[in-house]
Formats: structure tokens, C-alpha cells, sequence
């Protein structure tokens, strides 16, 4: 079948849900399929460009293409007779976003009748789909509880699991992960102030911006932390960013609020180690269970340096934790063969 | 600088007209530039031109610097800094309205449906801030139709030193898509007519239809296939290198193109002489008489009478081909000069 | 071209009369015509004008849709009259076209079409001119002076002009109205009207000897014809009386005929009221007559065929200074003030009949200027003109109706119908550069 992955574009920007369509293009030509992604340029500033943008991809015609997969507003609104919604996530700025700083919808009657085109569009997006798949439950419940629709999660799989094997611990805490405010790595660098002398934290991945990267180097300067944390700033291949997950005693990953399970558990997971969390870290938690497969504590830096004095050393409990993980993230059975066939039923 | 290069595409369909968004792109990385590809899908049926039309004007990419557009209807993208590489309208309601081609009536509603596009394109044109076509013949139409200048940017080919020459060899050789109106037939015909034990090499996927077999049948027809090497397949870019090193020369004879055609160029950075006829529009831009190959008619015994030359007088051939290279300097065929000019 | 022209055919019509001229023109040009008569049903046995071809009923819906959906464009002759133009209301929604605006008060046609659609009138009259004029209009109705009363508020050109394609006027009287309304072309053309046959080509022939000052008012008898001033103007006067023979020509009531004929017996005027006449008949009446007396209050028309017919019968006319009027050339006609219509009129009579050289050069001139402006073959090609540029423009029309289609069906409202930023960007499909002042698209309830 020739599918088509649909999803936005914002320009010179790179981030999940492009690796996610990537990732999915791959796994559908492995499958024996023809795919391509289609990147929809969005522009939301103002707010009263929204509607030509919801215009646009309606107005795109498709040819010579069997199936489509879609992943956000507005990209979703193309117009196809074979079409599957994988939601990774609508326009949040009018729905859970509304009202708050992080929305450019502005709350007025403008607003409203902006918000309420939106809705009504996603109504007869959805609508339109033979299928509707949510990333993550995170996704799914603000689904239903803004547009009263149902979806059935959906997890991206792992795309090269086979690099997580796992292995002997080497004796270090990994922060991994996109480094940026929102992940909040220098969270866990402050926490080693109150963490066990002992403990060694490896913080390895590519900064959004010099700003962010920059600002984990201070940190370790002003509490002079550079004997017992390692800065690995910078891009990493995935062999060298699996070597780290493999030989990790944990994995911290303390994001605010993500939508999904994170890449970066998964990955810890499958290859048998603990992840430690925060409380208000979102989808993360649907892989971490404090005391099961891992511990969640408050997202501030006392708790997280206590919790990395205890998962540090490879105690019996931190790799029953890491067993455990591996064990639920193995029965959530996030597998790309059967994804495909969902997405594809 | 941040870039965007845009064009239109239908999905699953590949073809040279995406090699040169892709080549430039990974030129304009090598210079350090942020560059991000937008191809969006786009079809011919008249019932929704403007429809399509309308989604390219609210496209918004003023995240970019500056940004450059290749097919229709990319060209309708609205940006202060927006350069055209023109490289063809959307020809049945332009130059092809009179051919055989065209597939809807010539009525009322069509006829104004041609009117309104062509204003809709001018206006377009118009906004750019620059516009380069791929050839005089697409200059000259863009003049007579939307009464907008275009100046020529020739397309150069990706990585051009990979491009050697090793000797030359007894085979002309043409490496390009076995289509009617390439007239690989044209050279067929030939070979009966050729005195020296010169061959003739053809390389290439047809388009779906049977001209390869036609091809074929005609070679044994003629009986000339033990001078002729069939390769109807996907030539990969290794291999087009080694096969151009050795050769003695090329030949590219299409009907009437816009452009010279990479196969020309190809050959020149190989430093091979390009055989090609009188008819063959866009090349005729690249290829001169006896300066850097030969320009004959495109008959059977004017082509094996040229082929001929070719392999008697080597040195010649040689002389041609070193030309070659130069030619494509005085064009200005070169990923420099498209940089400077798209950067301009 | 191959067009479809939706007109009243009937005789009593005077736009089904420049229909046909029109119709014939085109034809005469070339351009394959079809029409569909609009009147009533009733009318269906009546006498008819000439055309090129014959009509098919409006009522036959499967003959009119596939004439209509084989045509390059359809043409609409729209006037104030709902029994004679019901036809093209029914089947411009349906396919819209070239509007021929013949009236620019259209009061009747709507109130007779807004029978049995009493909401969706009122919603229209709300959407055009707000709530009050929208309260205000039917009771206006029932009352004596509906005219009066919504000419300025309300006069329905706007539903009309929002449907159409484009539109022709004839004068540059309402053209506001219509270029606030019309998503189309505006083109303002003069009327056509028949050239009098060269036999009947005579201005000076006329019944020798009677020595009688003949003035001649044609169409239909109404107040807004002023033949009452004209009759008090013709009485007030002491030479008026003695030599003016005052002709009505065209369809009265009795109850107006009774009260006419009284007001002039009271006058001491000499009145002759022919009631409707054949065409042979109009001709003789045009072609003794002296002078046109073709006063109009309120103006209500685009223009006005029986004043253009008066001045290419070569005849000097007497014209209310308004709209289409007003217009007029100042050596062709004698415009009267309306705020003193009675004197005004009187002196302009006597003038004309004492300086009878005067007279005949106004006459002369009258019918110069006419011959030029009124050629049906120019209106025939002003048409389609008008019918290829709103073909042109209709790649973007549907562009933007398909994306207001799209807006509504997610629930917008009219301010997210109109933004600019949605907008603005289509402005270059037009082949409008990108800071040209275009028209605003108005957003209209269909």
C-alpha cells in the first residue's frame, strides 16, 4: 500500500513527532509498504491565522495515495477517503491550554468563536477517520473530555529496541534526553547537592538551544559538582546514547507534564533499568511505579536528591525495580508489526 | 541564512524534478545555510486548480529568510523574499492548449478557467523578488505569456567531481529514460548505417509502456543488436560515472526539450563530446557544433555518419570533450554560481 | 457564446420588448441564444415580442436545467414585478448569472416573492438594512405609500445584486447599492431601445391642419407618472389650454381614467386617455405627437424606455431633473424641478409651443444622441463582456465560497467569515496586486 504519514511542519524545527513520522515511514517500508511523510507547514501567530491554516490543509488534494495516517491539527483536516488518526496532539492552546500564558487564543468572544471553530473541525476530522489512536493516555483523556470522543491509546514503539539490551551497571545515574527547560535537567543537577557523595550523574544529550546547555555548565561550576556529575552536551548517535542506557544503574527523567510515555523510559525500560520520576511528570507515569519499577518523587531538588542516594549502587532492590520495568513495559506489548496493523486496519 | 525550498510533488512518484531541490539543499548545508524542504502534493485536475491554488497563498513561511520555488503551484507561496527557479507552467493551460495533450474541451468555462490562471501566475510572478528559469526556452515562455523577465540558472548535477574521465572508449553511450520522445529509436536506426565498429549503448527505465521492447524488436528487425548494449534498468550513480568515464562519447537526441538535460551535462563533466540533432531544443543550448559535439539532423545516416567521426578521429573527440568542460564554465553551470545567484 | 437569457416574453412587458432586441442582437452576433420566459402562468396564452428563438416556460425544469447547465452564462432581466419575473427568481439560486437591473426599487417583486417565506424575508431584510426596516416593511405594505415608505430604506436591490454573477445598470442612478452588493463585475450600459422603422421615420409627419399642440405621456397610468401635474400645468395656462391636446397612452384603471377626466374637465384641458394600445398604434401616437411628456416622481426606474423611445422618435422631452433623468443630455430634454413640478412643467410647455423651431432642433438632437447610446448591438456586447469577466472571476469566487462553505459548516461566525489574514492572501488570484484596494467581498446569507 502507498501511505501517507500527514503531519504539520514548523520550519527549521525538528522534534518527537517528526522523529515519530520518521520512525513510522521506516517501519512501514521494513513492512514491505510504500510511505512517505508529508509535512504540512503551520503557522498559529497570531491566533487569527489559524482558520486559513485549518483552510489550507483542507484544500490540499492527494493522488496516487492509498492511506493516510495523521498526527495533528491542523494537518489532520486533509482531505482522504482511507484515513487513520494517530493523535499525537490536537491544538492544545484551545482546549487544557486555554486561558493560561502558554495560549495565544485570546479570551474574548473572538476567542471563543476561534475555539469553537476548532472544535467543530476536529468534530468532522475525527469524524472522517476509519480509526482514531491516541500516542498516550494523556492524549486520549484530554480527547475525551474536550470533544467527548473516544480513542484507543496506541504507543509509538521503540524503533531500535534492539540496541537496549541492557548489561551490568557501570556505577552511574543517567539523565537522558533532550535537554531544555521543559525536561528539566537542571532539576536533577541541583539534586545532587543533596544527594550521597557517592552518587555520579551522567547528564548526556543534545541542548535545545547553547542557552539551556549553558545553564546545566553553571550549575555544576557554582555547586562544584564537577567530580561527581559528567556533561555529555551535544549530539549523540544512538549507539553511544544505548551504550549509556545499557550500562546506567537508572535512568532520571523528570519532564513537566509529557504527553507520553517518553522515548527515554521506554528505552530505560526495555533495557531492564529503574527510571526515577517526578509526580507531575505526566505520561512518564504510566511506565513508573514507585516502588515497582522505579521511584516518583516532588519535582524539587531535595526529594530527587534523596531518591538518587537510594537507587544509586547497584542494590538488589534497584534491579528488581529495573526487572520489574522491563517486565510491564514487555506486557504493554508496544510492538511496531502490531501497530502497523492497527493503523492500517 | 534560513531557507525554504518549496515544491510540488505527487506522492510516490519520483523524478529529476525532485534531484534538484534535494541537490541544492545539501549545497546550500555545505554553506552553512539552515535549509528546510517543503513538498507539498498538488494534482492537474482542472475542477480543482484554484482550490489548490488558495492552499499555497495561506501558506506562511516567515520563519524563513528567504525562499525559493521550483514547480507550480509553489510559486503562489507569499513571501517578501521569494526567488523562482521556474522550471515549467502548468503547460496544457499554457504552450500545450493546443496539443493533444490537453484532455479537457477547449469551452467557454475552460477558456476563462485559462484566462483566470494566467492572471493568478503573473500576479505571483510579479511578487518574486527574483526569477531564474532552467532554460531560454522557459525564459522566453514565461516572457510571452506573463510578460515577467526570467534569467536562465542552469541546473548543475550533483557533485560534479565524481565525474572523471578515464579514456575513450568504443561506445556512445545514452543514459537516459527509454521514453518516444528521448527517440533512443532515432539512434537505433542508426547502427545499420555506421562503417566503423563503433557501438551503441542504451541505459535507462522506460515509463511503463512498451517502447524498451519496441526498442528491442526494432534493433533485431534491423539487425543491428550485436552493436547495441542494452541496459533497461535503473542505472545507479556509480555505475553512470564508470559507464561515462569510458565512453567515447554521449549522445542525447530528445524531441524539442526545455532544457539541455542532465545526461548532457553528465557527459560534459566526464569531459565526453555530446552527439545530438538539430531538434532537440534545450541541449542545443549546451552543445555546439564541433565545439563540444556534434549537431547533425536527426535522421539515421546523419547520426551513424557523426558516430562514425567520432570513433575514427579520437583525438577530436578528446579535444571536443575537454571543451566540454569549459563550455559548462562559460554557462555558468556550477553550484557556485546557482549559490551566489539564489543568494543574491 | 452560448447563452441562456431568463425574460418576460409577453407584449405588455416593456423589458420582455428590450429582451427581445437584445436577444436578436446577439444572435445577429453570433452567440447561440436560448430563452426562458419568467412570467406567471397565467400569461401563458398572451401575445408575445419576437425573439430569435422560442421560449421555453420557466416552469419546465428539466428543459430549463439542461439549457442552463449547457450555457456559458445566464442572463437575468430583473424588474420590479413579481408576476412577470417570477421565473427568474426561481432559477437564479440555482444558477446564477448576469442581472439586467432594469429597476432599482424592487419592493414589489420581493414582497410578492416573500409570499409563504415570511422568516427567511424577513431574515434577508434584517441582514440588508437591520431590524427596524426589517419590522417596518410588510405593514408598509398593507399601507397606501409602500413606495414612499421603503424606497430609501429598504428598496431589496441588495438581495437581488447579492445573487447575481454581475450586473448591468443603466444609469448611474443606485449603482452604490448594487456595487455594495454585487460579488461580480458592475458594468452601467444605457438601455436599448428599438429604432423606429425607417417607413415611421417621419418626426414631422403628423395629421395636417388641426393646428393642435399634441403632448404625449406613454405606460402605465400611475401617480408616479405625474399626469396629474401635467394636467393642472396644461390648465394653468391660457395658450396651454386653448391649442394642448393631452395624450395618455397606456394601461389605466377606471378608477383613475374617472378621476382624470374630471380633474381635466375641471382644468378646461383637452384630454384623450387611449388606455393600452398595439404597437402600430404606439408608433402612430409617437410619430403625431409634439412633445414627450415623460415626468417621474418618485424615480424609481434604472432608466426609462419609453423616454429613450420618445427621443428616438426625434421628439423633444419634458423630464423630471432625477436619477436616470437628470443624466440626460441638456439639449435633448427640458428637465422640470420637482419641488415645483406644476410651473416648472408649464413653462417648459409653453416654450416648446411657442419656439416650435427650437423644438424640432431638440427633437433632432434627442434622436442623434439616442441612436448612438441605445443600440441594442452595443448592450448585446456589453453583455458579454460582462458575462466573460464573471466567468474569469469565477475560479476565485468559488474559492472563496468554498472556504466560507467550509468556515460555516465548523460553526463561524461572520467576523471569522471576513478576516484578513484568511482573506488577503487570495487577493493576488484575482491578478490584483497585493496592496490593490479590491472591492470587500460582501458576505451575503445565501
Amino acid at each position: 500500500m502507498k501511505v501517507l504519514i500527514v503531519n504539520n511542519m514548523a520550519p527549521f524545527i525538528w522534534g518527537g513527532a517528526e522523529e515519530l513520522a520518521a520512525n513510522l515511514e521506516k517501519q512501514l517500508v521494513l513492512a514491505g509498504h510504500e510511505a512517505e511523510v508529508l509535512r504540512i507547514p503551520f503557522q498559529w501567530n497570531p491566533a487569527a491565522k489559524i482558520p486559513s491554516q485549518m483552510l489550507m490543509a483542507r484544500s490540499l488534494k492527494l493522488w496516487n495515495v492509498d492511506h493516510v495516517i495523521a498526527l495533528k491539527f491542523p494537518a489532520y483536516l486533509i482531505r482522504h477517503p482511507r484515513k487513520t488518526m494517530w493523535l499525537v496532539h490536537q491544538y492544545r492552546q484551545a482546549y487544557d491550554l486555554r486561558g493560561t500564558e502558554l495560549s495565544n487564543i485570546p479570551v474574548s468572544a473572538e476567542g471563543d468563536a476561534l475555539v469553537s471553530l476548532i472544535r467543530e473541525a476536529d468534530r468532522e476530522a475525527f469524524g472522517e477517520c476509519r480509526a482514531v489512536y491516541s500516542i498516550a493516555p494523556p492524549v486520549a483523556g484530554r480527547l475525551k473530555k474536550f470533544n467527548g470522543l473516544e480513542s484507543t491509546v496506541l504507543l509509538p514503539p521503540l524503533n531500535d529496541p534492539e540496541l537496549f539490551g541492557g548489561g551490568p551497571p557501570d556505577g552511574y545515574i543517567l539523565a537522558a534526553g533532550r535537554i531544555n527547560s521543559g525536561k528539566r535537567q537542571h532539576l536533577l543537577v541541583e539534586a545532587m547537592r543533596f544527594a550521597a557523595e557517592s552518587v555520579r550523574l551522567i547528564v548526556a544529550g543534545p541542548p535545545d538551544s547553547a542557552e539551556d546547555g549553558d545553564r546545566l555548565k553553571k550549575l555544576v561550576e557554582l555547586y562544584g559538582l564537577s567530580g561527581r556529575v559528567t556533561l555529555d552536551l551535544g549530539f549523540l548517535s544512538r549507539p553511544e546514547y544505548a551504550g549509556y542506557i545499557n550500562r546506567a544503574d537508572a535512568v532520571a527523567y523528570v519532564p513537566f507534564d509529557e504527553d507520553s510515555l517518553g522515548y527515554v523510559t521506554m528505552e530505560a525500560a526495555g533495557a531492564g533499568k529503574p527510571v526515577i520520576t517526578a509526580t507531575d511528570s505526566g505520561g512518564v507515569l504510566g511506565l513508573v511505579k514507585h516502588g515497582e519499577t522505579g521511584w516518583v518523587c516532588e519535582p524539587d531538588a531535595k526529594a530527587l536528591g534523596r531518591v538518587l542516594s537510594e537507587a544509586a549502587g547497584a542494590g538488589s532492590k534497584t534491579r528488581e525495580f529495573g526487572a520489574n520495568a522491563r517486565s510491564l513495559w514487555k506486557s504493554m506489548d508496544v510492538t511496531w508489526p502490531r501497530t502497523l496493523e492497527a493503523l492500517l486496519r | 541564512m534560513k531557507i525554504a525550498l518549496c515544491s510540488t510533488y505527487v506522492p510516490f512518484l519520483y523524478g529529476g524534478a525532485r534531484n534538484i531541490v534535494e541537490w541544492l539543499e545539501a549545497s546550500l548545508k555545505e554553506a552553512g545555510h539552515a535549509v528546510e524542504r517543503i513538498y507539498l502534493p498538488e494534482t492537474d485536475d482542472p475542477e480543482f486548480l484554484f482550490q489548490q491554488m488558495a492552499a499555497f497563498r495561506w501558506i506562511d513561511l516567515s520563519a524563513a529568510d528567504r525562499i525559493v520555488c521550483f514547480r507550480p503551484q509553489s510559486h503562489l507561496i507569499p513571501h517578501p523574499n521569494k526567488i523562482l527557479w521556474f522550471i515549467h507552467h502548468k503547460r496544457l493551460f499554457y504552450d500545450l492548449w493546443d496539443s493533444p495533450y490537453r484532455g479537457f474541451p477547449d469551452d467557454e468555462k475552460h477558456r476563462s478557467l485559462r484566462e483566470a490562471l494566467h492572471r493568478a501566475d503573473s500576479a505571483a510572478f510579479r511578487e518574486a523578488r527574483k526569477i531564474f528559469t532552467n532554460s531560454k526556452v522557459v525564459s522566453d515562455r514565461l516572457m510571452a505569456f506573463n510578460g515577467v523577465a526570467g534569467e536562465v540558472l542552469y541546473p548543475p548535477v550533483f557533485q560534479p567531481g565524481r565525474f572523471h574521465c578515464r579514456k575513450y572508449g568504443d561506445e556512445i553511450v545514452c543514459i537516459a529514460r527509454l521514453e518516444h520522445h528521448k527517440r533512443q529509436h532515432l539512434l537505433v536506426r542508426a547502427m545499420p548505417f555506421t562503417k566503423t565498429p563503433v557501438r551503441l549503448r542504451l541505459c535507462g527505465v522506460g515509463s511503463g509502456n512498451d517502447y524498451p521492447d519496441q526498442l528491442w524488436n526494432l534493433a533485431g528487425e534491423l539487425g543491428c543488436r550485436d552493436q547495441i548494449l542494452f541496459e533497461n534498468r535503473w542505472i545507479s550513480e556509480q555505475e553512470k560515472v564508470e559507464i561515462l568515464s569510458d565512453c567515447l562519447a554521449a549522445a542525447y537526441i530528445p524531441i524539442n526539450e526545455d532544457s539541455y538535460g542532465y545526461p548532457s551535462v553528465e557527459a560534459a563533466h566526464a569531459r565526453k563530446a555530446v552527439l545530438t540533432t538539430t531538434d532537440s531544443g534545450g541541449v542545443l543550448e549546451l552543445v555546439a557544433d564541433g565545439i563540444n559535439g556534434l549537431v547533425v539532423e536527426p535522421d539515421a545516416v546523419a547520426l551513424a555518419g557523426a558516430m562514425d567521426r567520432l570513433y575514427l578521429d579520437r583525438q577530436e573527440a578528446a579535444r571536443m570533450g575537454e571543451r566540454a568542460g569549459g563550455r559548462l564554465r562559460d554557462l555558468g553551470i556550477s553550484w557556485d554560481h546557482v549559490l551566489k545567484s539564489i543568494l543574491g | 457564446m452560448n447563452l441562456l437569457v431568463f425574460a418576460p416574453v409577453i407584449r405588455s412587458s416593456a423589458i420582455g420588448r428590450m429582451a427581445a432586441l437584445v436577444v436578436r442582437a446577439l444572435a445577429a452576433s453570433g452567440h447561440e441564444v436560448s430563452v426562458v420566459r419568467t412570467e406567471k402562468e397565467c400569461f401563458s396564452g398572451s401575445a408575445t415580442h419576437a425573439f430569435a428563438c422560442r421560449p421555453v416556460s420557466w416552469t419546465d425544469r428539466s428543459a430549463v436545467t439542461a439549457l442552463a447547465g449547457s450555457a456559458d452564462a445566464c442572463i437575468y432581466q430583473i424588474g420590479d414585478n413579481e408576476e412577470f419575473h417570477r421565473g427568474c427568481l426561481e432559477w437564479m439560486p440555482r444558477f446564477p448569472g448576469i442581472v439586467s437591473l432594469h429597476d432599482i426599487f424592487l419592493g414589489h417583486l420581493f414582497f410578492g416573492w416573500a409570499e409563504g417565506r415570511r422568516d427567511e424575508a424577513e431574515e434577508i431584510l434584517r441582514f440588508w438594512y437591520g431590524g427596524a426596516a426589517a419590522e417596518a416593511f410588510f405593514p408598509a405594505a398593507a399601507a397606501g405609500d409602500f413606495i414612499e415608505q421603503t424606497r430609501s430604506v429598504s428598496p431589496m436591490t441588495e438581495w437581488i445584486c447579492a445573487m447575481a454573477r454581475g450586473v448591468i445598470i443603466h444609469s448611474g442612478f443606485g449603482a452604490e447599492r448594487v456595487l455594495a452588493s454585487c460579488p461580480g463585475p458592475v458594468y452601467q450600459v444605457p438601455l436599448p431601445v428599438e429604432r423606429p422603422s425607417l417607413l415611421a421615420d417621419r418626426p414631422e409627419a403628423r395629421p395636417a391642419g388641426d393646428g393642435r399642440f399634441r403632448v404625449l405621456t406613454v405606460g402605465h397610468v400611475n401617480p408616479n407618472k405625474r399626469a396629474e401635474s401635467v394636467i393642472r400645468a396644461i390648465g394653468s395656462s391660457k395658450t396651454l389650454r386653448a391649442t394642448t391636446v393631452y395624450r395618455l397612452v397606456g394601461k389605466v384603471s377606471s378608477a383613475r381614467r374617472v378621476h382624470l377626466v374630471d380633474l381635466a374637465k375641471a382644468s378646461g384641458v383637452m384630454l384623450e386617455i387611449s388606455g393600452e394600445v398595439d404597437d402600430a398604434d404606439l408608433a402612430g401616437a409617437l410619430a403625431e405627437a409634439d412633445v414627450a411628456c415623460c415626468m417621474r416622481w418618485p424615480s424609481l426606474e434604472g432608466a426609462s424606455g419609453s423616454t429613450i423611445e420618445a427621443m428616438l422618435w426625434g421628439k423633444p422631452a419634458i423630464v423630471t431633473n432625477t436619477g436616470f433623468y437628470s443624466e440626460l443630455p441638456d439639449d435633448c430634454v427640458i428637465k422640470i424641478d420637482p419641488d415645483d413640478e406644476v410651473a416648472s412643467c408649464r413653462a417648459a410647455l409653453e416654450l416648446l409651443q411657442r419656439e416650435e423651431k427650437s423644438r424640432h432642433l431638440m427633437g433632432k438632437a434627442a434622436r442623434a444622441w439616442a441612436e448612438e447610446v441605445f443600440s441594442p448591438g452595443n448592450y448585446a456586447s456589453n453583455l458579454i463582456r460582462i458575462a466573460q469577466e464573471a466567468n474569469r472571476l469565477r475560479p476565485v469566487v468559488s474559492v472563496l465560497e468554498e472556504a466560507a462553505a467550509n468556515l460555516r459548516r465548523w460553526g463561524a461566525s461572520d467576523a471569522l467569515l471576513s478576516l484578513g489574514e484568511t482573506l488577503d492572501p487570495l487577493r493576488a488570484l484575482t491578478g490584483a496586486p497585493p496592496d490593490a484596494a479590491g472591492g470587500e467581498q460582501a458576505a451575503h446569507p445565501a
